[in-house]
């Protein structure tokens, strides 16, 4: 199994066409960027060549999904759904067509691309939408259930997916369920809660947490993170999530994308929604462009969603309540 | 019309239609010039014999024009006349703009461009039946319109007839000062499409028109110079008549006796 989540969609949707005859692919000219280039070659007929034209390849995308083929538009986020949104709401959305958008390159793991590609926008555009579902993988092993997963579905459906590859953090045993939300590290403290690939950080700050903090490091072993995977933003898993804030009352959001219409917004309307106070940090872009660099850790750290800034937040919220106990300056 | 052609059957059924939309619009406003323009063109895709739309597939893309569609929905039997009186209330399933929530509507529109796209997507997965698709000339301005028309001649979308309601106004006035399309059937040549012009308003043509395109092996644009609000002098080449809210008792009278 690699660990690049693209290939992990191109390769299970090849795999999975072999048997189902209804699954089309409408492209975007990003086919080898999107792992196709198999599918291409071996169900030629089943893959819709579009041009950079997004916006008329959701139409015909619709417009396939209505003669009962299950229809995969590809493309990078920062075209689809950006580009063609509102060809998304009514054609797609509105008439309920089974059509799963691909939206590929999200948040700032696209480093060199810049500002344009860096798309930091797509859930606030396809949260808002009715009949929509979104789901964002963690890893190259969720993806290849969460393809599996929509390929039965007959609903329209956008699913995020990162650039660079990752490590897996989960047993593959662990099935994916719409609808459902996944606990990595079971804990008491803080419940951090995030999606994609950019939830590796809350491991490193467990670790970081004993190494670099003397007095946290004493504290640890009564100090536990409670890592939720989030990757079904769109239905939300209301009852895991506000069962791991009663518990805790300290809440991390963490995610590369937009402040502004992110999972960290439906995640504290929910919990206020339903009268449960909890300490809250939305550790997200912050109304501000993206830009390029090398890695996306520089990128990280510049946009405050770091892993510095993740130790940051935990120790802050730890530090806030346990001030009667713990001097400040001994957590420098 | 000549006086020695005896006029077409369809031409005293669009005739009552015209008054079904004319009283529905009465009632509850709506978007009754293109309606008038495109109701010829409607009524021949539903009663010209020519097509099977149980099977055969027609989307409405212009979706303001969801008056004249219902109106010949509801007289093919798709739901009871008696609803066009609800049209655009609370509790009615008949929206402002076409919706699939009406029986016999396959696709929900009102955002202008999109149908055509849609209907390509159709056209494809479905070869073996014809779709047929209604655009205004206003909603060319829409550069999905272009995406579209490159992709079904890539596609050699035989099966695909788009008609064009040609009456060359749209909401703030003529098409030709808002935004010039010129040369509509050049352009449409030039993207590799299979061009007809017809009068809109006169069925032989039409319907002669559409069943030509049907035997195409590229992509089929038929362009039909109508007028819009069609058949009411007041309403004629006046682009006030867009949209109606509120019409007067005298002028809807007046329009009534024209029809």
């Amino acid at each position: 199994m690699n660990n690049s989540i693209r290939q992990s969609f191109g390769d299970t949707l090849t795999k999975l066409a072999k048997n189902n005859k209804n699954i089309f692919v409408v492209n975007a000219d990003l086919k080898s960027s999107l792992f196709l280039n198999d599918f291409a070659k071996k169900f030629p007929r089943r893959f819709i060549e579009c041009g950079v034209a997004e916006t008329n390849a959701a139409g015909v995308a619709a417009g396939l999904a209505q003669t009962g083929k299950t229809v995969f538009l590809t493309s990078f986020a920062c075209f689809s759904p950006a580009i063609n949104w509102n060809t998304i709401k009514q054609s797609i959305c509105y008439n309920n067509s089974n059509v799963k958008i691909i939206g590929s390159h999200a948040g700032l793991m696209s480093t060199d691309l810049g500002a344009t590609h860096q798309m930091l926008e797509d859930l606030a555009l396809m949260r808002s939408l009715p009949n929509m579902e979104v789901f964002s993988p963690l890893n190259a092993l969720e993806t290849e259930k969460i393809i599996k997963t929509v390929s039965f579905s007959k609903k329209p459906a956008y699913i995020r997916l990162v650039r660079p590859s990752t490590q897996n953090l989960f047993d593959p045993k662990f099935n994916f369920t719409i609808g459902k939300s996944h606990i990595l590290q079971p804990g008491k403290d803080i419940t951090i809660i995030g999606h994609g690939p950019i939830l590796e950080e809350a491991f490193q700050v467990q670790a970081k947490l004993q190494v670099e903090t003397p007095l946290m490091a004493s504290l640890s072993k009564k100090i536990s993170l409670e890592i939720i995977n989030c990757s079904s933003i769109k239905p939300l898993d209301t009852s895991t999530i506000l069962k791991s804030v009663k518990k805790t009352g300290r809440l991390i959001c963490l995610e590369d994308h937009q402040k502004n219409g992110g999972l960290g917004e439906a995640v504290a309307s929910l919990v206020l929604s339903n009268n449960i106070s909890c300490k809250f940090i939305h550790l997200a872009v912050d109304n501000s462009f993206g830009r390029s660099a090398k890695t996306y850790q520089e990128l990280y750290n510049y946009y405050g969603i770091g892993v510095n800034n993740l130790l940051s937040a935990v120790t802050s919220l730890l530090v806030k309540e346990r001030s009667r106990f713990i001097r400040k300056e001994d957590l420098k | 019309m000549l006086p020695f052609i005896k006029p077409h059957p369809l031409q005293k059924v669009s005739q009552d239609l015209r008054h079904d939309l004319l009283d529905m619009v009465y009632k509850n406003g709506g978007h009754i010039g293109g309606s008038l323009s495109s109701i010829d063109l409607i009524t021949a895709i539903y009663f010209g014999n020519l097509f099977n739309l149980k099977k055969d597939h027609f989307i409405l893309s212009a979706g303001h024009l969801a008056p004249a569609l219902y109106v010949v929905l509801a007289n093919a039997g798709y739901f009871p006349k008696k609803l066009l009186d609800t049209y655009s209330s609370f509790d009615s399933i008949l929206q402002g703009h076409v919706s699939h929530d009406v029986p016999g509507v396959e696709y929900s529109s009102g955002s202008l461009g999109q149908g055509l796209s849609f209907a390509c997507g159709l056209a494809l997965g479905d070869p073996k039946r014809t779709t047929i698709c209604l655009t205004s000339d206003g909603e060319h301005q829409e550069g999905e319109v272009w995406e579209s028309l490159l992709f079904a001649k890539k596609y050699k979308l035989g099966n695909l007839i788009n008609i064009i309601d040609f009456n060359q106004f749209q909401i703030d006035g003529p098409v030709s000062e808002i935004m010039p399309l010129d040369n509509l059937a050049a352009k449409y040549i030039q993207f590799g499409w299979t061009v007809t012009t017809v009068d809109g308003h006169n069925f032989n043509q039409i319907i002669s028109a559409l069943k030509n395109a049907q035997k195409s092996d590229y992509p089929n644009c038929i362009i039909a110079k109508t007028t819009i609000g069609k058949g009411i002098s007041f309403m004629e080449n006046n682009f006030k008549y867009h949209d109606v809210k509120n019409l007067s008792e005298a002028l809807y009278n007046q329009a009534k006796s024209e029809l």
